[in-house]
């Protein structure tokens, strides 16, 4: 690719009237960067192998195009906050960083306001997702640009269901208790970490809350309404349904333990990304079922199922901010546009085969969703039924904080080491105070 | 009186040592046995028939040829080996200067300011690494090896100068002062007679502080960027860990190569290594 090919895909010219691309394009010549210029990029490291294969041969193709070396940086998402922490910190770092959840609102005064970016994605590529929004946008600002989301559902052996009589994913909160309850009892329970890990425990602790109609706080966000019925109600249905259906051993377990107990064959089902199936089918020829036969065949993934207030998911949202610190803040804006472009982004969103969605419902036509395997399709559209954590308040850093605290899961958790119901939700309340109040 | 003696050995001596090798060895073997059992066999239930969780009856090479394949394992092996030699260097030589300087020379403050070096070494890095990265910054040193062999040793220089200054105030003046009776300069001194009595002493430090630059994490995580750049700890979790998958076989094939030149320089230097530790030269 040459640069004029490279400034025609970021182009669109006429939608990022604001962007500086315009005056990039009328002056019919690369933008010129000084020799050496170096734009970093710091990401997780992907669940799909593939996905940063296709980031790094993209660089590659950019850095010839721009002028400029583009170098993508790989760590565990869990590493990420530290990095960019320091980063800020220091004033030096990536120039442009990953960032999960609503992370943007956290460190949202280092990050470069990139408004004119988000509005241009927005309008290239469809309505966003609530949860993209949610996640990177601060009033009228965007903080971040979204990326793409990460869905979670529950993965599930089929044929285990099926020997307790249960041909489809239960539809409700009850009736996945009862399905557990029997599994249980043939030694194949449910698996459910409640520990402190960055994906599966928050992923499936909110969603609980939201299930029965509880909520942190209140449309304002200032005020703490989490001690009500509703949410009482979920810790309960929790109590009742760790020790009737799930793996007791689940406080212990961070966001691996599930991975491996399912892929193991000692648990029927467990809320998670798709990296089970994902796992399963890249090694069919070494993880097996009780048969013999590639496990990868009897794994299908099913929502969380319906409680008394229906059934909302938590997907990760997933965006990239420009790092105010940066001295390239122009190149990156410029990279970006380039990478989040529906041509470049078409082609890491096929490798990522479902597994990572894209941040507006455009994404959900795409043609690869003919492609993927059937129980991939489930996550083209989970992502519009996503709410974000600190509901039903605002996105705020004070939502995040509580996250990072684990509040909402060790509710949960305290609820089912013994402590009453009760107690476990006046506990989490007062801890949401301190934060809120 | 035979028979009490031998169940006295057993009680104090055989079991009590048994359970100290078995629970100090266990973690190595268990990396061992991760690190040659097929994929297969790590996915297999606790609960079934054919679960042999602490041997394998197919051992496989494949962790590591993949490590060393996939990855750029050797490429961090060396840098980690570079950095720790390198700063490890750097602290045994300021930590020699200042621990004789605080055993050995009189000036006001003296005690005071070897508390105070060692109390530095009480204060957690992960507090440290976000001033520290601001320096890094400043002098323009990041994602460079230098980033780690000069930030290193402001917890290896404290510990080296605590533990030597410990180990010359052992050594008897009397033979100092012979030498210096005898024509020698005080640095004569120092160089011929004090360091070659600390050798014990000075391996001691050394190896603790090899061993704590080589296994360091959060200032390889946060100074050092390029994948090229990275040491063994921050490399392997970097490469081998994918969100919610562990690669079990070659995390673990990374650890024990990882651990084995440590274990090297920890068997060939034991002896000196407890001296060191324990004193060795008596008043």
């Amino acid at each position: 690719m040459r640069r004029r090919e490279f400034l025609t895909t970021t182009g669109l010219a006429a939608s990022v009237a604001a962007t500086g691309l315009e005056s990039i394009v009328a002056a019919r010549r690369a933008p010129a960067f000084a020799q050496g210029t170096r734009l970093n990029i710091l990401r997780w490291v992907d669940f799909v192998p593939a996905c940063d294969v296709e980031l790094r041969r993209q660089a590659s193709e950019a850095s010839k195009a721009l002028g400029a070396e583009v170098v993508f940086e790989f760590i565990n998402a869990n590493d990420l906050q530290p990095r960019i922490t320091a980063a800020i910190q220091s004033g030096a770092g990536p120039d442009i960083i990953m960032m999960l959840h609503n992370w943007p609102h956290l460190y949202a005064n280092g990050l470069v306001d990139v408004t004119e970016l988000g509005e241009w994605q927005g309008k290239e590529q469809g309505a966003y997702y609530a949860q993209s929004e949610a996640a990177a946008k601060d009033g009228a600002r965007w903080l971040a640009l979204p990326h793409g989301i990460v869905g979670l559902q529950f993965a599930y052996r089929k044929s285990w269901l099926e020997e307790v009589g249960q041909t489809t994913w239960p539809r409700t909160l009850d009736e996945l208790r009862q399905v557990g309850m029997k599994l249980k009892k043939k030694g194949k329970p449910m698996g459910q970490t409640l520990g402190h890990t960055f994906g599966d425990a928050p992923a499936w602790s909110y969603p609980l809350v939201w299930a029965f109609g509880g909520m942190e706080v209140d449309r304002t966000g200032k005020k703490v309404v989490l001690d009500a019925p509703a949410t009482l109600e979920s810790v309960k249905f929790m109590q009742a349904f760790w020790k009737d259906a799930c793996d007791e051993g689940g406080f212990a377990w961070d966001d691996t333990s599930n991975n491996r107990a399912f892929l193991a064959g000692e648990i029927a089902a467990t809320l998670n990304g798709a990296s089970i199936y994902i796992a399963a089918k890249r090694g069919q020829e070494k993880i097996k079922d009780e048969k013999g036969e590639p496990m990868v065949k009897d794994i299908q993934h099913g929502p969380i199922p319906n409680g008394p207030a229906g059934t909302h998911g938590y997907h990760v949202a997933f965006s990239h901010a420009v790092m105010r610190y940066g001295k390239n803040v122009k190149l990156a804006k410029d990279f970006l546009t380039w990478l989040h472009g529906k041509q470049q982004f078409a082609k890491w969103f096929e490798v990522a085969e479902g597994f990572s969605v894209g941040s507006t419902k455009y994404w959900e036509q795409h043609p690869m969703w003919e492609r993927v395997d059937p129980p991939m399709k489930i996550y083209r559209q989970a992502a519009a039924a996503s709410r974000m954590i600190g509901y039903a308040g605002p996105p705020s850093a004070r939502a995040t904080e509580a996250y990072t605290k684990y509040i909402i899961v060790d509710m949960y958790a305290k609820a089912c080491q013994g402590t009453k119901a009760e107690d476990a939700v006046k506990w989490a309340a007062g801890e949401l105070s301190k934060i809120y109040g | 009186m035979l028979i009490e003696r031998t169940w006295k050995k057993w009680v104090y001596f055989y079991i009590p040592l048994t359970v100290f090798v078995v629970g100090t060895l266990f973690p190595f073997y268990w990396m061992l046995i991760t690190a040659i059992r097929p994929d297969a066999e790590l996915y297999r239930s606790w609960r079934a028939a054919t679960n042999t969780p602490f041997w394998t009856l197919q051992p496989t090479l494949e962790h590591f040829r993949d490590l060393m394949a996939k990855t750029t394992f050797p490429q961090w092996l060396w840098n980690t080996f570079f950095i720790a030699v390198a700063s490890t260097a750097i602290s045994l030589f300021c930590g020699l200067l200042a621990g004789y300087a605080l055993a050995r020379l009189r000036f006001p403050m003296a005690g005071t300011l070897g508390t105070s070096i060692f109390v530095t070494y009480l204060v957690p890095p992960t507090l440290l690494f976000i001033p520290l990265a601001n320096i890094i910054r400043t002098f323009q040193l990041g994602d460079t090896p230098w980033a780690l062999i000069l930030t290193y040793p402001t917890f290896l220089i404290p510990f080296c100068t605590w533990l030597l200054m410990g180990y010359f105030k052992t050594i008897p003046r009397e033979l100092e002062e012979c030498a210096r009776i005898d024509g020698a300069t005080r640095f004569g001194a120092m160089l011929r007679i004090v360091f070659p009595i600390a050798v014990p002493g000075i391996l001691s430090a050394g190896i603790f502080a090899f061993t704590l630059s080589w296994n360091e994490f959060i200032y390889a995580l946060v100074f050092l960027s390029s994948p090229e750049k990275k040491t063994v700890p921050v490399g392997v979790v970097s490469e081998l860990i994918r969100g919610d998958i562990y690669f079990w076989g070659q995390l673990m094939a990374g650890a024990l190569l990882g651990s084995i030149p440590v274990a090297l320089v920890y068997s060939f230097f034991v002896e000196y290594y407890v001296t060191g530790l324990t004193g060795s030269v008596k008043g």
